[in-house]
């Protein structure tokens, strides 16, 4: 089944800088839809007079991201947010191949011995030409 | 987690019930949370504070019952599986098997990645792994209460049955001597004892000889095994036979996901336990 690998949302910002704007906007108004949309997440918004807004992702496998929310509109956070909630916690690296397999060969991978003749210490009769 | 900030204990548990898809009743759940050294912990902590004897001896219970009851549920229903998987498989093997999902490592493996870590209630942090292994077990217990055995069943069988994908039969089932369980499986079914011969050889006088010798019963082959020397290549080609006879090899059809149609299944487990 599908787990949601997204644990928890933490909406810090600040309620009188300039730059949280999107974010207060994000608050009053998304907020509580994405809440009810996304019920395994918890999302907690905490308003503080820090520096500058930030947007805190927590995964089940411990890994912590932050994304800036200054100067982003209120639509922006939100798809944000819903990218973030989709996402799983493995670090964010350059795929090697797009292509991986479990089961590398259906019949039994070749090694020098298949298509030999059943056995080597096995000499049959010598089949004469006709 | 508790100790950082912007922690909400009620809002967590609510998120991981819907997280599982699950319908849990919620004190059942804090009460599989908790475990007996976070109680004893708590009540040695208030006592050293000075509170009254009536505060000190605080209203929660345990999770060993739900534990024990999670525990006996999980095991009988995975044996039943097994079971109906793969019905030639002896006792000892499936045996090996649920032993090997219910292993300490593996549930905690599991747990961790389900943030159960971060709800326990326990007296050190990280927590140890069979605190971990007997917490989950308390949630099974506690899904059963609240669910009843299908639902719980279908949780069983979704988070502990992945684990098996990839792993050879015999890397979980430890067997001393395949030649002579081969040799015993073949009598139940009337088949006359194998006989191995030499089928490919490559490298006989050099550092690395690889030998395949093939296992006949009555001039049909049955199995066939590689190895360095010959007594290894006959092990190996007698564990290649017990797989095709269980039923293991790498090949066989995947586990059946599907939505089960009788509750016999499970209502059997529970009463069994």
């Amino acid at each position: 089944r599908y787990v949601r690998q997204l644990q928890r949302l933490q909406l810090l910002f600040s309620p009188t800088a300039a730059d949280a704007r999107g974010a207060r906007q994000f608050v009053e108004e998304v907020a509580l839809d994405f809440a009810r949309q996304h019920p395994d997440v918890v999302l907690y918004v905490s308003p503080r007079p820090g520096p500058a807004p930030l947007l805190l992702a927590e995964y089940l496998n411990g890994t912590v991201r932050e994304e800036l929310i200054a100067s982003k509109t209120s639509e922006e956070i939100a798809q944000l947010a819903t990218k973030l909630a989709g996402q799983s916690g493995l670090d964010i690296i350059r795929i090697r191949k797009p292509f991986h397999t479990d089961n590398p060969s259906v019949q039994g991978q070749w090694h020098p011995l298949t298509n030999k003749p059943s056995a080597l210490t096995v000499r049959g009769p010598r089949l004469q030409p006709q | 987690r508790s100790e950082k900030p912007n922690w909400d204990y009620h809002a967590e548990i609510q998120a991981f019930g819907h997280r599982l898809h699950e319908n849990f009743s919620l004190d059942l759940l804090k009460t599989a949370f908790v475990n007996s050294c976070y109680i004893e912990s708590e009540e040695a902590r208030r006592r050293g504070l000075g509170l009254d004897k009536e505060t000190v001896v605080l209203n929660l219970q345990d999770n060993s019952k739900l534990a024990e009851q999670g525990m006996s549920f999980s095991r009988s229903y995975l044996t039943q599986c097994f079971e109906g998987a793969y019905p030639d498989l002896p006792a000892k093997g499936i045996g090996a098997l649920v032993g090997f999902l219910t292993s300490q490592e593996l549930v905690s493996y599991v747990a961790q990645n389900l943030s159960i870590q971060d709800l326990t209630l326990c007296k050190e942090f990280p927590v140890p792994p069979d605190v971990l292994q007997r917490t989950f077990f308390a949630v099974i217990g506690a899904l059963l209460s609240s669910s009843g055995p299908e639902k719980t069943g279908i949780f069983v069988r979704d988070f502990f049955i992945p684990q098996l994908i990839g792993k050879d039969l015999f890397e979980i089932w430890e067997v001393v001597n395949p030649m002579g369980l081969l040799v015993e499986e073949l009598t139940k079914r009337n088949i006359s004892s194998p006989e191995p011969r030499i089928t490919r050889q490559l490298g006989v006088s050099t550092v690395l000889p690889l030998y395949f010798v093939g296992l006949y019963c009555d001039k049909k082959i049955i199995a066939e095994g590689p190895g360095e020397t010959l007594l290894a290549a006959e092990e190996e080609a007698a564990r290649v036979a017990l797989r095709k006879l269980y039923g293991y090899t790498e090949n066989r059809r995947p586990w059946d996901y599907s939505k089960p149609k009788q509750g016999l299944a499970a209502e059997k487990a529970v009463s069994s336990s």
